[in-house]
């Protein structure tokens, strides 16, 4: 192997990568670190690293009952729409991978256009079914309409993922005396583990950071974070850009959160326990 | 009573046709090797006895039943894949175990068996370990050991060495026959290596495009290929083939090709009203001639030497063709040097020069 040299080529890349690491980062950090800094802290025209930390933004934001429900909501409806969309979903994934028909191009096809359309134009036939239905502005609404896109996204990452596990694997399996269920729990799910981790997680940021569809299906009830952390920069010209920076933090912490269990979660039960 | 009986069976995607009529019956306890060049569908009649492949027409019965309808679970087969196809999420242990944990097998009896299972391979240190922790020999171990602890009927082999790295194929070719010796298992092995169905098949079954070409042990097809096909894919170096216009002269048969004209007794042979045909000789059976050899001389200059160690294989122009002959590497001419080899008639083999079907006569073979 060559000897790991520094080259100037080396440290041009390294700085380019560090640079475009640092842009990622750092409105990450400040938006953190705003959220504990009092107005006249973030509004001054010299931006401070040194201040006062104050727990003030968080709390207001804790303890306001509209925030508090916008995460109840949030946390539900994308919860179950992604729990639907694992349960149906990888299912559907595998059997398209794995027992391809005549139609399995066109069922890739249809999924994949669900995601082409703009947002407005599958919320606004939505909107009207639901309220139609009567069920407008209710969270059931909300989780069979977010499951739609969590089927349609978790199928689309999940078949190339079935596709990528090697076939002789699972025909080792049938020669083994396993059937079609069998193999697909015991073998192609937890081989393709990894990728299917990477498409539940995408999902849940995708339904999680929605906000279109969650604006026009719901008015009071039901309303996501997302919703609610829009409203409060509507209150007037003074804008209370602690507090802003408070729900961002706040909006941003479950899908860590959610990313970080579900990874564990995942790597403990596909760990062969020691017989 | 026969293991594995296929008759009639034919094989076809759509409207292309891997197999055709294909019958077959492979007795107890016997090594038979499917042998042929790529595609020529010996992996997909594998497939098809071990149930991963639909048997298009006729039937296939292993044991005395009738298995084209049973799941590859319930046909008593164990097979082993090219790419040894382990269970990566699984130790090795689970892997070998996955099996008989499916048959309700109770866990001190499978821990038991995997481990006289794992002692015969030597795999017991890596009992606890991840299939990707394992060298490409020992992952082929393990998918031996996975298909060994059913204790099938019938194991199925699918070109289980070609990943392997040339000194591990033999060290593994030879595990095999050993395994074969102390198990007795009726055993079909799938490779395109001859050298691997030469040394461990009880009967060769050699196929082309789907059919038949000849079965038969290693040596019947070895020292009486059935036809130009068979004679030329078995045996290296290649069998030598030279076009001959077959007349007689005095007593014996005349067989005029490549500037030289070579006579034989064709007792072996049913040449009559056959005009024209292919001589094949291969090159271990070409002799460095003396000065006193007159007859059956091939001669020419030496253009191309491989040395082989013991032997050397010298290739030559004889009247534009181009023949091999391997001698003693102390017979070795030097390059350029003009070259004239001889042979017995009883090492020739005669083909007819249209349908390629070998001229011996049946009787004799």
């Amino acid at each position: 192997m060559r000897p790991y040299r520094t080259t100037p080529g080396r440290i041009i890349g390294k700085t380019i990568l560090a640079f475009a690491g640092f842009m990622a980062v750092f409105p990450l950090a400040w938006t953190a670190l705003n959220s504990l800094k009092n107005n006249v802290d973030i509004i001054t025209r010299v931006p401070r690293l040194v201040f006062t930390p104050t727990l003030d933004n968080i709390n207001y934001i804790i303890g306001r009952d509209s925030v508090m429900t916008g995460l109840y909501n949030s946390i539900i409806a994308c919860g179950f729409a992604v729990l639907i969309g694992v349960v149906l979903g990888l299912p559907a994934a595998y059997a398209v991978a794995r027992y391809p028909n005549r139609w399995a191009g066109d069922i890739q096809f249809f999924v994949l256009s669900l995601r082409f359309l703009p947002p407005v134009a599958v919320a606004i036939p939505l909107m009207v079914i639901w309220l139609q239905i009567g069920l407008y502005d209710t969270l059931p609404a909300l989780i069979v309409t977010y499951s739609l896109l969590t089927i349609s996204v978790i199928m689309w990452l999940a078949i190339p993922a079935f596709q990528a596990v090697p076939k002789e694997i699972e025909e080792a399996a049938f020669v083994d005396g396993y059937g079609a269920y069998s193999v697909f729990w015991r073998i192609a799910l937890p081989v393709a583990a990894r990728s299917l981790i990477g498409a539940v997680a995408f999902s849940f940021v995708l339904v999680w950071n929605e906000f279109l569809i969650a604006l026009m299906l719901s008015s009071s009830n039901a309303k996501t974070l997302p919703i609610v952390a829009s409203e409060l920069s509507q209150q007037g010209m003074n804008v209370p850009w602690g507090i802003l920076n408070a729900s961002v933090v706040l909006l941003s912490l479950p899908p860590l959160l959610f990313l970080g269990v579900l990874s564990g979660f995942l790597n403990s039960v596909f760990r062969q326990k020691k017989t | 009573m026969s293991a594995i009986v296929c008759s009639h069976v034919d094989k076809s995607y759509g409207a292309t046709t891997v197999i055709r009529d294909l019958n077959l019956s492979i007795e107890e306890h016997e090594f038979v090797v499917f042998l042929g060049p790529s595609g020529c569908g010996k992996s997909t009649l594998l497939r098809m006895l071990a149930g991963l492949e639909d048997i298009s027409g006729g039937e296939v019965s292993i044991g005395g039943r009738v298995v084209n309808d049973l799941e590859p679970g319930e046909r008593g087969i164990a097979m082993v894949f090219q790419n040894y196809a382990l269970y990566p999420h699984m130790t090795i242990f689970d892997n070998i175990a996955f099996g008989l944990k499916r048959q309700k097998v109770p866990v001190a009896e499978i821990k038991k068996r995997v481990e006289a299972v794992a002692k015969t391979l030597g795999l017991e240190p890596y009992l606890a370990r991840k299939p990707t922790e394992l060298s490409g020999g020992q992952q082929q171990r393990v998918a031996i050991a996975r298909a060994m602890i059913k204790t099938p009927k019938v194991f199925l082999f699918d070109e289980p060495l070609s990943n392997l790295d040339a000194k591990l194929r033999n060290h593994m070719r030879v595990e095999i026959a050993r395994l074969h010796q102390s198990l007795k298992t009726t055993t079909v092995y799938v490779t395109h290596d001859q050298l691997e169905a030469m040394t461990l098949a009880d009967r060769i079954v050699l196929l082309r495009d789907g059919v038949i070409e000849q079965i038969g042990s290693p040596a019947e097809i070895y020292r009486r290929p059935g036809n130009l096909f068979v004679a030329g894919f078995i045996g290296t170096p290649n069998m030598n083939f030279i076009d001959v216009a077959v007349g007689r002269k005095d007593d014996r048969w005349a067989l005029t090709g490549a500037g030289a004209t070579f006579l034989i007794d064709g007792s072996d042979f049913d040449l009559r009203g056959v005009h024209r045909a292919v001589l094949g000789i291969r090159p271990p059976d070409l002799k460095t001639a003396g000065g006193g050899d007159s007859t059956n001389l091939l001669q020419g200059t030496a253009d191309l030497i491989e040395f082989h160690g013991n032997d050397a294989l010298v290739t030559f122009a004889c009247s534009g063709k181009e023949v091999s002959a391997l001698v003693p590497a102390r017979e070795c001419p030097v390059l350029r040097a003009p070259v004239r080899y001889t042979f017995e008639q009883e090492s020739v083999h005669l083909f007819d020069a249209t349908t390629g079907a070998s001229l011996r006569r049946q009787e004799k073979a």
